[in-house]
Order: structure tokens, then sequence, then C-alpha cells
């Protein structure tokens, strides 16, 4: 190899790596802006928002720095645990019946064609509501006495009217099928757009093969469906996890604190009762727990065969 | 005798021009007002309600004189106008007039959010208007030498309103004053859809539990700390009401998180004979009567235990209050005097049906009227026997309602003993 070939190889080198350079700092710059604004928006109230939980501060009062005392006093609560666990049954509530729900609807709708995408659009109605709108409208659908909904389609059936958002045990199972005819229709988008994703040829080449419609869906469309998946899920459970105007608006966390969940308790700490001290300490358990269970879900999808994550 | 006419005709003159001169002046300082008064409060200068209504016509009525003013208004939810309105002053952004709740007098001024009216109101109306007020409200104001706010619209506060035609059933014109006796009434009243009695059982800014405590009396607030005993013979005897109300069939086991607005719009479509409402929202109630005539509607002070007078506890009520870093605080003060004229009270009266905050326009002949019926009955409430305030030091006023609210849940709800119920009630306010 000739000194000028040598010479050539290296200029084209230091070439192809300026050039490399300048596209890293083209693409900092376009990045920056961005990232900047997550900082300023996101990281830098949450770290704030860490350092006020260690503080005392009631009623925009700054009583001085109290290192984990609101964190110790709020696991000394036993409603505070009742309330993790209730956000956990909500949450996972929801999710069991949205996700299959979801699921169905993406089949369903993918089948209909274009009559699917205009009902896909009427089932997205409520997710494009306001919350507390979602909440009064349902209140009335289920007020027990004349004029609601509910309670005349009971009354129609010879039952007496129930107080469904009232009654200690039947309250959080309506707010998880409110809260499920909220978000599924969203989910499915997501769906519908994941099923359009599979490549057809591997479903003609499992009717070849003899897969059932089971097996196919078991075999093809689950796996291919994970990252979907994984974004419907992820996304459905912070919604989920930290959905608290549709309670305020719809139980206001009663009756007995039977659907307090921790999101809830959160604004019922830092909102009524005026403790932010301690608000901001739930606000720092409940991020940690959002943040457990997406490193959950992309542990778990992500090792399916679709899974990229 | 000509020159004496002339000296009398100018001394006419004279005399009228003096008796002008205050009033003139009070033009010229009306027209040195100028700039915006930002208020914040519950109501909406749009809104259709009864004080709603004499608002804007108050504030119309104060621009017109003042044409160098704007005045917004700047409507917030009622629960959040004391927490927004602190954080707001600590970013310098609050508003120059805030509506609060009396309760909360304490907190506010404790974070140097309120100006002392006494610098600022004119002379004319400490001397005339103030006086003039109901001085158990405009007392509880004052807190250590500093008069933080104004009370508005005096009233009962929370108290039972009542369907004559409902009490009629039972042969009764009014429900009866001892608890005894209510329980017995309030269970005959129950029949069909509709029930004997109905409380807000998950507002936080009231509590049904400490209503019905206070038909023991003033008594049951400590004058030294503020508390009242959440374990105590009179919490007890409250919360065996409350049990046999429901065994009763008086109180529905299973009305457990209603609101205010909830018992006002299910009262309004006819679902209980007897509530407990806001004094001040009588005339709205009246307005959304859908399922009985609203000149059935009428008002009765809480039950008491023993023999002891009906209670009436006044309180939670309206206060309004300047901002201490107003920049416009002259114009503003001249705007919260202007919600006291006799002329403003008697719009609020006839308008809204609220108990007039001047005393002295009473002496007005529409009090004698019908129409004034009500207020009057509110006015003899105030002066009841039974009457009190909540006491100005109530301590942890941001959870006794929502823990107190919690165990009237737990008595109406579940079987659990009365002691433990008031027990965690008390553990959890720490007290």
């Amino acid at each position: 190899m000739s000194d000028t070939a040598i010479e050539t190889s290296v200029d084209s080198s230091r070439a192809l790596n300026s050039v490399a350079r300048k596209t890293k700092l083209v693409g900092s710059a376009l990045v920056g802006p961005a990232l900047l604004l997550v900082v300023a928006i996101n990281v830098l109230p949450a770290f704030y928002g860490f350092y006020l939980s260690l503080r005392k501060l009631f009623f925009f009062g700054d009583e001085g720095f109290v290192g984990l005392d609101n964190y110790i006093a709020l696991f000394s609560d036993p409603f505070a645990w009742q309330a993790i666990w209730r956000s956990l049954v909500f949450t996972f509530g929801s999710l069991a019946i949205a996700v299959p729900l979801a699921l169905l609807s993406a089949m369903g709708i993918r089948r209909l064609g274009r009559w699917g995408t205009v009902l896909l659009t009427v089932l997205l109605v409520p997710w494009a509501m306001s919350p507390i709108v979602v909440a009064l409208l349902w209140k009335w659908i289920l007020v027990p006495s004349p004029g609601g909904l509910v309670g005349s389609l009971f009354t129609a059936f010879g039952v007496p009217p129930q107080d469904l958002l009232t009654d200690p045990v039947l309250a959080m199972p309506t707010l998880i099928i409110i809260g499920v005819w909220r978000n599924f229709a969203f989910a499915a988008i997501i769906l519908t757009g994941g099923l359009g994703q599979i490549p057809r040829d591997l479903y003609k080449a499992a009717a070849v093969d003899g897969l059932g419609p089971v097996e196919t869906f078991r075999k093809i469309t689950l796996p291919l469906l994970a990252p979907s998946l994984l974004i419907v899920i992820s996304m459905l459970t912070i919604s989920y996890f930290n959905e608290v105007q549709t309670i305020i608006g719809l139980t206001g966390g009663g009756p007995i604190r039977r659907t307090t969940t921790l999101s809830y308790l959160l604004y019922h700490t830092g909102f009524i009762e005026l403790d932010q001290g301690r608000g901001n300490a739930i606000a720092v358990v409940m991020f940690m727990i959002n943040m457990l269970l997406i490193a959950l879900y992309i542990r778990i999808l992500g090792k399916q065969p679709g899974g990229a994550a | 005798m000509r020159l004496k006419n002339m000296d009398r005709r100018e001394l006419l003159k004279l005399g009228a021009a003096g008796m002008l001169l205050p009033a003139l002046s009070g033009i010229a300082r009306a027209q040195d007002f100028s700039g915006t008064i930002r208020i914040w409060t519950f109501l909406s200068p749009e809104g259709q309600s009864p004080r709603e209504v004499v608002l804007r016509e108050l504030i119309d009525k104060f621009t017109a004189a003042n044409p160098g003013v704007t005045i917004t208004v700047e409507s917030q939810p009622f629960q959040e106008l004391e927490t927004k309105f602190v954080a707001a002053s600590a970013q310098n952004r609050a508003p120059d007039i805030i509506w609060m709740r009396d309760t909360f007098l304490n907190l506010v001024n404790e974070r140097g959010a309120l100006a002392n009216l006494d610098e600022h109101l004119s002379e004319a109306f400490r001397t005339e208007a103030l006086p003039d007020l109901y001085q158990v409200f405009a007392d509880k104001s004052v807190i250590g030498g500093t008069r933080t706010s104004l009370p508005l619209w005096p009233s009962p506060a929370q108290i039972l309103f009542y369907r004559k035609d409902a009490l009629a059933e039972v042969g009764l014109e009014a429900p009866p004053l001892t608890w005894d006796e209510f329980i017995l009434v309030a269970a005959k009243l129950t029949s069909g859809d509709r029930l004997g009695f109905g409380l807000p059982t998950n507002d936080n800014s009231v509590s049904a539990f400490i209503n019905m405590m206070t038909g023991f009396g003033p008594g049951i607030f400590d004058a030294a700390t503020g508390h009242f005993d959440v374990t105590g013979p009179e919490a007890k005897e409250t919360a065996e009401v409350v049990r046999q109300l429901v065994k009763a069939g008086a109180l529905s086991p299973t009305l457990l998180n209603a609101m205010g607005d909830d018992i006002q719009d299910q009262f309004a479509a006819g679902r209980f004979a007897i509530v407990q409402a806001f004094a001040p929202r009588f005339e709205q109630y009246k307005k959304i009567a859908a399922a009985y005539d609203p000149e059935q509607l009428a008002v009765s002070p809480w039950p008491a235990f023993g023999d002891r007078p009906p209670a009436v506890l006044l309180g939670p009520y309206w206060t309004v209050g300047l901002s201490a870093k107003s920049e416009n605080q002259e114009a503003a003060t001249a705007f919260i005097e202007s919600l006291y004229t006799p002329e403003a009270s008697m719009q609020w009266a006839q308008v809204a049906g609220l108990v007039p905050d001047r005393r002295s326009v009473q002496s007005d002949p529409y009090f004698d009227t019908p129409e004034a019926a009500t207020i009057n009955v509110f006015d003899s409430l105030l002066a009841a026997p039974g009457a009190l305030t909540f006491p100005p030091n109530l301590p942890d006023i941001t959870k006794v309602f929502p823990v107190m609210n919690t165990a009237l849940q737990e008595l109406i709800g579940t079987d659990e003993e009365i002691d433990s119920i008031l027990s965690r009630a008390k553990a959890t306010l720490g007290w």
C-alpha cells in the first residue's frame, strides 16, 4: 500500500470523524431545548418535591428541616397502608378489565374496517372528556333518587335503587368500572396500531401450518403485540395509579375511606389538610411505586419475542 | 325686611352648600380611585344565583361611581380560596380582595396575608357602619387587635331546612327541638323514596356531627384550647343519636358520601323531608325546588339535648378581607365598604334573602312583609340563647371536619362500637 493511499485513508477517516462529531453536535443542539424543558418541568420539580418532603410545611408555612419524619409518620399510619392497597386494587382491577377489553375491541375494530374506526371514535369520547365532567356525569347517572338513570333501570326491573357510590362494598368496583369506561378506548387505539404492524404473511403461514385461532393468538399476535401492550399497560398503570379527579368528584375518598387511594390521600393531605410536607412525601412514594411497576413491566414484557424494550 | 329676606335666603344657600360639601368631598374621593381591583370569591359575576346577581349589581354601581376603576372577579372553588390566597400572597400575586371562611381567619392572618382594615376603613365607615354590624361576627374578625376582615351575610350558617308539607303529614308545623322527639318524627317522615333526615357526611368544610353536638351548648368547646372532647360524654351521646336515627329509618345507612351540594340537589328532587343546609342558600333552595312547592320551605334551629335551648352554630360563615400586598388598597377598601352600605344590605336581603349586614335597615317596612319572613327567622336565630360560634382558635381546622365526617360515616354505615370509632377519630386528630 502506497503512502498516498495511507494518507487518503487517514484523511477520509478524519473527515468521517468530523462529520460524525458535527452530526452529534447538531443532534445535541436539536435535542437540547427539549431536554432542558424536561429538566425544568419534570426533573427539577421532582427534586424540589423530594426536598420539600424533608421539611415540615403546613399551610405554606415552612417550619424547618425534619429529615425523614414525614416518611416515618406516613409509614406508621395504618390508613396510608390501606391507601396503598386500595391504589393497587384500583389499578390492577381496572387493568384486568381494560386491557383485555381494549384488545378485543382492537381486534374487532380491525375486522369492522371503516365502521370500526367510526365506532372507535365514538368510544374515545369519554377519554377526551375532563375527568371532573366524567365524575359529574356518572354522579347523575348513578344518583339513587328519581332522575338517576341507573336507579330508574333498577326500578324498572323491580329492584330498589342502589347507592352504588356510597355503599362501602360497591363503591370501589363502581369506580373501577367508570375508570375502565373512560380509558379502554384509548388503549384500543394503540393496540389497533400495534395489530396493524404484524405482517399478514405470518397469519397466512399459521393457517397453512394448521394453527387454530387460539394458537395463532398465543404464538403470533400476543408476542408481536408485546411492545404495544407494554406501552398500553405502562400508560394505563400510571393513569390508574395516579387517578384522583374522578375519585374527588365521585366519592371524595369515601365511604369510610373505602376509595381513599394513595393519590387521593396525597390530595387530601396536601390540599385539604394542607400538610404539604407529608403530601410531598406521599408524592415521592407514589413516584417510586410507579417506577417499580414500570420496571417490572419492562422486565416481563421485554422478554417476549416481539418486545424490544 | 328685604335685607332680612335676602339674608335668610343667603343663609339657606349657605346651609345647603354646607350640607353638600361632605357629599362633594365624597364624590371627589370616589373619583380619585383608579386602577384594577381583583377579587377572589366563589361567586361568579356571570352567574344567575341570587347572591351573584347582587354582587354584579354592586360592582356595576361601584364602577359607575368610579369610572377609573375596573373590577375583575376571579371565581375560585370555595374550598380553595384560603389556600390559593396564601400561596398567591407569598408570590406577590394575590388579589386585592378575598372572600374566605371565618374558620381560616387565624391561619391566613398568621401567614401575614391580610391587611389591618382599621388602618384603611374610612372614618365614616368606622363610626357608622362598624357599630351597625352584628358584633358577634365583627368581633371575631379582630385577632390580636388587628381587624383582619369584615363578616358578610350574618347567618346561622349550617341550619335545618325542612318542608312544611312533609311536617304537616305528621301533624306538625316544625321539627321538634329536642333530639328525643326529633328522632321519632324524622322516622315518621321517612316514606317511600323520601328519607326523614339528610346530612352531608363527606363535606370537608362542615361537620354534621359537630353541629349535632352543639345541642349541648357552647360549653363543648374548651375556651383555652378550642378543643372539644372527641371521646367525652357529649360526643358519645351525639353518636348514640346518630345510631338511633339510622335504626329508626330516619337516616339512610347508605348515605355515606354526601356533599352539601348532593344534599341540596337531592332535597330539591324530594329525597328528604329535613336536611342540614347552609342558611345563605335558602333562596337558591327555593329556586331549584322541583318536588315540592318552594313556599313550603322553612328553617329550624338544631334540636338540643335535654332542656337546653335549640342550637344555632354561627359558622363557618363568609368574611371579606383586604390583601396585605394589594397595590390598590384604598380603592379595594372603598369597594369593600360598598358591600356594607344600607342600600347594599337591602339588596342582599331583598334579592338573595340574606340577613342584612347593617342591623339598622331592619326598620325598613320590607322586613314587615311576608317576603322577609325567613330573614326575620334567621335574625331571631342569631340572637337565640343557643347561638354560638366556633372558637377563634379551633385547632387543626383543616383536619377536624374530615376526621369527624369519617367518624360520622362509620357511625351511620357500620356496627362498630361507638367508643372505638370516637377513639380512632381522636387519635387521628392527635388530640
